[in-house]
């Protein structure tokens, strides 16, 4: 097999931010860019500076598969999987030493267990704004803080706030209030991220913890949530270089798996006829 | 005359009521904003000024709801579920099943023939189980709060949320308005999915007529027809479904200056 020349691409369009890897046995190229807030019409364009950053063209992947909140219709993939199958072979991947992973996303939180790089059991928040990344941008705008930095400043707190509404919408009253009442921003930031560390370890917990604990997703990259995550847990947590990227690295993987599984039988996987179009989230 | 004041400090709205020998003589409502303490003492104010009256005019103060701590001149504080028993049976009483959609909760009473609160059901603290949902969506729409349940009625095409959610639920609406979807489709579907938490709420309790449903919610019309439909019975709504609760606590101040001589 000429496996050097066969390029496979991994998509995941998550509600806010769609990532594309783009790989072979030497190389590998990453894109994260918008997915674009209502119609996931920027998916596609994302898919197009990965391929020119490769410096190749559509037709030179020999296999896409889509995973992700945005995943059903994606017109430039093969076939669509899961994000807690793509999640648990990306992390497999990365850090094999993982038995637990928690992924943070912008609109779900899950949990998954891992065996041998094998999903065993997982559970997921989708429902309910509070323990995702939305807790976390709802709450920054309404205190003026970019969600990039309030992870940081939450470090700073001396006098942590204890947020007593669950429901996003009151937390984001509540947390206005506070602050017109005086009480220091990161003390109320650190009481947000407490308030996220509880509800989604409240889930997690669910799954039996083992380590090591990996965390990917938007909700890796604020040191805030992380440290209020390993004071739940009690121990250090794993994050991988680029915690976006498990997901479209595991379905990149999967790709490749399904290709050299048919190649193993003497066949050829059979591709889609896809075009490089922009993905919808409704037919 | 013995006047007496009852005062509702809720989440989202302030209400009060004053009465004499069993009768409303003013009544205001107010937004909450921001401090309790002062919304507290310009509603009771404005209610006084109504009336003719002032403070010292008044025998007795009874105050409830979210913020009724900040109220510094009440005589007492009592329970919110009592007091809306109270309000409601009040005007009504016949009524054995009471809905109340507040900013913050939704309850769902059981009341006896004497207007005691036998049972009551408390809907989570989420925005998609209150009144607050429908605040969210019409901002999100650009729709007045008060126009959005005549406005729901004229939907033709319903257009229903994927979510239970009112942070997904704002931003579904963001969604359906850029692919063109009306607003009146929108707000049908609205208050379809408060209406079905709202109906759970009440066939865990046990639908027992006659219903009222009263708070700030009552003031849709969009949303009570849907009750209505999903429920399969008619609603009683108060002229002023909003000052119920300050209208029990009213009740209750009288009593305490009967009791008392």
């Amino acid at each position: 097999m000429a496996a050097l020349s066969q390029y496979f691409a991994g998509v995941d369009i998550g509600s806010t931010m769609t990532k594309v890897v783009i790989m072979n046995e030497a190389m590998m190229n990453s894109v994260i860019g918008p997915t674009g807030p209502e119609h996931r019409k920027l998916a596609n364009r994302v898919m197009e500076e990965a391929l020119a950053k490769a410096k190749l063209v559509f037709e030179d992947i020999t296999y896409v598969v889509a995973t992700g909140y945005g995943r059903i219709n994606v017109p430039f993939a093969d076939k669509q999987i899961t994000e807690i199958s793509c999640h648990a072979r990306g992390v497999a991947h990365l850090l094999p030493e993982v038995r637990t992973v928690i992924d943070i996303g912008g609109q779900d939180s899950k949990g998954i267990k891992l065996k041998e790089g094998r999903v065993v059991d997982f559970v997921m928040n989708d429902k309910c704004a509070a323990g995702t990344g939305r807790f976390l941008e709802v709450t920054a705008e309404e205190l003026g803080v970019s969600l990039e930095d309030m992870g940081r400043l939450s470090l700073e707190a001396e006098n942590r706030v204890e947020i007593s509404s669950t429901c996003t919408v009151f937390a984001a009253q509540e947390v206005v209030a506070k602050l017109s009442e005086g009480v220091a921003l990161p003390d109320i930031l650190a009481g947000l991220h407490e308030a996220i560390a509880t509800r989604i370890y409240g889930m997690v917990r669910r799954l039996k913890i083992e380590r090591e604990v990996a965390l990917t997703g938007g909700g890796a990259k604020n040191i805030g949530l992380v440290k209020a995550l390993e004071a739940k847990l009690g121990f250090p947590v794993l994050v991988p270089p680029e915690p976006l990227l498990t997901g479209a690295i595991g379905a990149a993987l999967l790709g490749r798996d399904m290709v050299r599984e048919a190649a193993e039988k003497g066949g050829t996987l059979v591709r889609s006829k896809r075009r490089l179009t922009e993905a919808t989230l409704f037919t | 005359m013995v006047y007496v004041v009852g005062i509702d400090i809720g989440s989202a709205f302030s209400k009060a009521v004053v009465m004499a020998e069993n009768r409303i003589i003013a009544y205001q409502v107010l937004p909450s904003g921001g401090n309790y303490k002062l919304t507290a003492e310009r509603v009771t104010e404005k209610t006084l000024a109504k009336a003719k009256l002032s403070l010292k005019d008044i025998a007795y103060t009874v105050a409830i709801g979210y913020g009724a701590a900040n109220v510094s001149f009440s005589s007492e504080t009592a329970s919110d579920i009592s007091c809306l028993a109270r309000g409601v049976h009040y005007l009504f009483p016949g009524v054995r099943t009471a809905i109340d959609i507040g900013g913050q909760f939704t309850r769902v009473l059981k009341l006896d023939e004497r207007g005691k609160a036998t049972a009551f059901l408390l809907s989570e603290k989420c925005a998609a189980g209150s009144g607050r949902f429908l605040q969210v969506i019409a901002r999100v729409l650009q729709v007045a709060l008060e126009d959005i349940g005549e406005l729901s009625l004229k939907s033709k095409n319903r257009v229903d949320f994927n979510t239970g959610c009112a942070v997904f639920a704002e931003s579904e609406a963001v969604s359906r308005v850029a692919e063109g979807a009306a607003k009146e489709d929108i707000l049908a579907g609205l208050h379809r999915t408060l209406a079905a938490k709202i109906q759970t709420m009440v066939a865990r309790l046990g639908l027992e007529p006659d219903c009222a449903v009263v708070g700030g919610g009552a003031k849709d019309i969009g949303l009570v027809k849907s009750i209505e439909e999903g429920l399969g019975c008619r609603l009683l709504v108060p002229e002023e479904p909003q000052i119920v609760a300050a209208l029990g606590a009213a009740l209750v101040a009288e009593e305490k200056v009967s009791k008392g001589g």
